[in-house]
C-alpha cells in the first residue's frame, strides 16, 4: 500500500511537471512572440474594431469572445475572428469591405450589450448626456412624446473613432474626373446599408441600386456621418472636384463598402494606438 | 475531493446475509436481473444539453433575445452570464493592468449568477450543458471498445492534474496579458462553432477527441479542463447531489466502470463506508450514469435538506 502510494505521488509529480513545463512553454512562446511583434491585431491592415473598441492591448484580454456584439448588430457587421485571420482568436472584428457599421441601428447596440466593456459604453453616455443638456438650453425637452435618444445618438455616432478614412487618389475614379453609372459591387454583392438618401429609412441590399453620377461621388453621398465627415471639393490646383475626408469621419466604412473600383479607392486606416472613441 | 467523511474508520463490511440479493432470498445474478435496464438520466441530459446549444443557435440565427452569446457569455432572456474561469483570468489580468474597476455591472451580474449555480450545483454543468461532453461520451465508448478489444492500453493520471493546468492558464493569462486558454478551450470553441459558424480550431477538438480515444479516456474532463476545475472547486457544498444508500448496495461496481471520476463513488466498494449513506463530492458531474446503472437503487439524485419535501 505504501509503495503503491509512493509510486502514484512519483507518476502525479511527473505529469505535472510535464504539464507545468508544457504551459511555461507555451506561455513563454506566446508572450515572447507578443512582445517582439506587437499585438497581432497591430500587424493586421485589413480589420477594425468594433466602435468603442478600447486600446489593443486591453481589449485582447478583456474580451471574453462570448459574440453578443456579433449577434445585436443588425446587418451584421461585426463578426469573431477565426485563428487564420491573423488577430486573436474569437475577437470581434468589422471587414469594412464587405458589411460596413452603417449605425443603422441607432443606438450603438454592440457597445450597450457588451459585458466586459471592451466596446466602451462610457464616454457615450457622457457625450449624449451633454448633447442632451445643450439641446435643453434651445428647446423644450419636457415636451410630451419628444425622445432624448435622437439627440443624444447624433452626439454618440459623432464621437465613434474606429479610423479615419483615406483616398487613394491614383485609383479614385473622381481624382481621374471619371463618372461612375451601374452597381458598384455588382448584383451578387451581399453587403446592405441605409442610405442617406433611402426613403424607406431602413438599411437595403447595395445591390438593389443603381447610380448614375457624372463624376464619382458615391462614398460623399453614401456617407451616413455627412458633410462633417467627407466632401467634393474643388482641387485648387488641378481643378477636379473631389471627395476630402474632414476630422469628423467615424471611420465607419461605408465610402470603402460602396466604393466602385475593382480594388477600394478609398481605406480606413484603423486607429491602433489609443482607444476607438 | 476534499471529503472529510472518506477519514472517519470504515464501518464493518457487510456479511453475506446483508446483502440486498440475500435479503431477497436470490442469487446476485438473479437479482441483477430484476431490474430492467434504463438509461432515463443519460437520455434526460443528452435532450437537456442538446436543447441548450441548440437553443444559443436558434436565437442567433432568429435573432430571438433568448439565449444569447455563447458558453463563454451569454444572456438568458436579457440576464447576463458569464463562465467563471474566463471571468477569472480576465479578473486576474485586470487587476494588475488597471482595468478592474472598469468591468461592467453586467459582467458581475454574470460572473455571480454563475458563480452561485455552481455553489448549488457544483459540476453539473459539465454534464449537462458542455457539448464538448457530450463528444467526449461518444469517445469514451469507442476508447473502451478498443480497450476490450485489447487493441489500446488504459493510461490514466492523477486527477490533481487539473490543478496545475487550472493554475497555470491563470498565470499564462497574467504574464501575455492574454486570455490564451480560450485559444485551446473545448467550451468556447465548440459553443462558438455552433452558433457562428465552424472554425479551424475544430482541427485542435477532433485531436484531442482522437487522443482520448487512442489513449487515455476522457484526458481532457478528468484530467486538465480548468472550466470544469472552477466548477469543481465552487462547488464544495453542492446542495444537488448523489446519494448513496449502503443498505442498498451489493458493491458490484458496475457504477464507478461508467463514472467520468469513479473516485467520487469511493464508497462502493467493501469495506470503505464510513457511514450508511454518502454523498458524492465537488468532482462528480451529476451525469446520472451510476443511478440509471445501479441494480439496487442504492444511487439517487438528491437535493440536500430537501428530502422531507421531495
Amino acid at each position: 500500500m505504501a509503495k503503491n502510494k509512493d509510486n502514484s505521488r512519483r507518476d502525479f509529480i511527473k505529469s505535472a511537471g510535464i504539464a507545468a513545463a508544457g504551459l511555461a512553454l507555451l506561455g513563454g512562446g506566446i508572450g515572447y512572440y507578443n512582445k517582439v511583434n506587437g499585438p497581432k491585431f497591430t500587424r493586421q491592415p485589413r480589420f477594425l474594431r468594433p466602435p468603442g473598441a478600447i486600446d489593443e492591448e486591453t481589449f485582447i484580454y478583456a474580451c471574453i469572445k462570448c459574440g453578443l456584439c456579433v449577434q445585436i448588430c443588425p446587418v451584421e457587421a461585426i463578426k469573431l475572428a477565426d485563428l487564420d485571420e491573423g488577430i486573436d482568436y474569437g475577437t470581434p472584428y468589422i471587414d469594412v469591405r464587405e458589411q460596413a457599421c452603417d449605425f443603422s441601428c441607432d443606438s450603438l447596440q454592440c457597445v450597450e450589450t457588451c459585458p466586459t466593456a471592451v466596446l466602451n459604453f462610457k464616454p457615450f453616455e457622457i457625450a449624449g448626456g451633454e448633447a442632451l443638456k445643450e439641446y435643453a438650453k434651445t428647446h423644450d425637452a419636457t415636451k410630451p412624446g419628444f425622445n432624448p435618444f435622437s439627440v443624444q445618438i447624433i452626439a454618440m455616432k459623432s464621437i465613434v473613432k474606429m479610423g479615419i478614412a483615406k483616398v487613394n487618389e491614383e485609383t479614385c475614379l473622381a481624382h481621374q474626373g471619371n463618372g461612375f453609372k451601374g452597381k458598384p459591387r455588382g448584383n451578387s454583392f451581399e453587403g446592405i446599408y441605409r442610405s442617406p438618401n433611402s426613403k424607406t429609412g431602413k438599411p437595403a441590399p447595395l445591390s438593389e441600386t443603381t447610380f448614375d453620377r457624372e463624376i464619382c461621388d458615391l462614398c460623399v453621398t453614401e456617407c451616413p456621418i455627412g458633410e462633417k465627415a467627407i466632401i467634393m471639393s474643388v482641387d485648387s490646383e488641378t481643378g477636379k472636384t473631389i471627395p476630402k475626408v474632414l476630422e469628423g469621419c467615424t471611420g465607419c466604412g461605408v465610402c470603402v463598402m460602396v466604393c466602385p473600383t475593382q480594388k477600394e479607392s478609398i481605406i480606413i486606416e484603423p486607429i491602433k494606438e489609443e482607444s476607438h472613441v | 475531493m476534499f471529503n472529510s467523511s472518506k477519514k472517519k474508520t470504515p464501518l464493518k463490511a457487510k456479511e453475506k446475509g446483508e446483502m440486498p440479493y440475500a435479503k431477497a432470498g436470490i442469487s446476485f445474478k438473479e437479482w441483477r436481473d430484476t431490474k430492467p435496464k434504463t438509461n432515463k438520466w443519460r437520455n434526460l441530459r443528452w435532450i437537456v444539453l442538446i436543447a441548450v446549444n441548440l437553443l444559443f443557435m436558434v436565437s442567433y440565427l432568429l435573432g430571438l433575445s433568448v439565449l444569447e452569446g455563447s458558453l463563454s457569455g451569454s444572456r438568458a432572456f436579457g440576464f447576463y452570464l458569464m463562465d467563471t474561469y474566463n471571468a477569472l483570468q480576465v479578473m486576474t489580468i485586470s487587476i494588475f493592468d488597471g482595468y478592474f474597476w472598469a468591468l461592467t455591472m453586467n459582467f458581475w451580474i454574470g460572473f455571480f449568477t454563475i458563480l452561485t449555480l455552481s455553489i448549488l450545483g457544483g459540476r453539473t454543468y459539465c454534464s449537462w450543458v458542455c457539448p464538448y461532453h457530450l463528444l467526449a461520451e461518444f469517445g469514451e465508448k469507442l476508447h473502451n471498445y478498443f480497450v476490450k478489444k485489447k487493441k489500446i492500453k488504459e493510461h490514466t493520471y492523477n486527477i490533481y492534474l487539473r490543478f496545475v493546468f487550472w493554475i497555470g492558464f491563470l498565470l499564462i493569462a497574467l504574464f501575455t496579458k492574454n486570455i490564451v486558454f480560450e485559444d485551446i478551450n473545448p467550451v468556447g470553441i465548440i459553443s462558438r462553432s455552433l452558433i457562428y459558424g465552424p472554425s479551424i480550431a475544430l482541427l485542435w477538438i477532433f485531436a484531442l477527441l482522437l487522443f482520448e480515444i487512442a489513449y487515455s479516456k476522457r484526458f481532457w474532463c478528468r484530467y486538465a479542463c480548468p472550466v470544469g476545475a472552477t466548477w469543481a472547486i465552487t462547488g464544495q457544498a453542492a446542495l444537488l447531489d448523489i446519494k448513496f444508500d449502503l443498505d442498498k448496495c451489493a458493491h458490484c461496481r458496475d457504477c464507478q466502470d461508467v463514472c467520468l471520476v469513479p473516485h467520487e463513488l469511493w464508497f462502493v466498494q467493501k469495506g470503505k463506508a464510513t457511514q450508511e449513506t454518502h454523498f458524492t463530492g465537488s468532482d462528480c458531474t451529476r451525469c446520472g450514469l451510476c443511478v440509471d446503472v445501479c441494480y439496487g437503487d442504492a444511487l439517487k439524485f438528491t437535493v440536500k435538506g430537501m428530502d422531507k419535501i421531495l
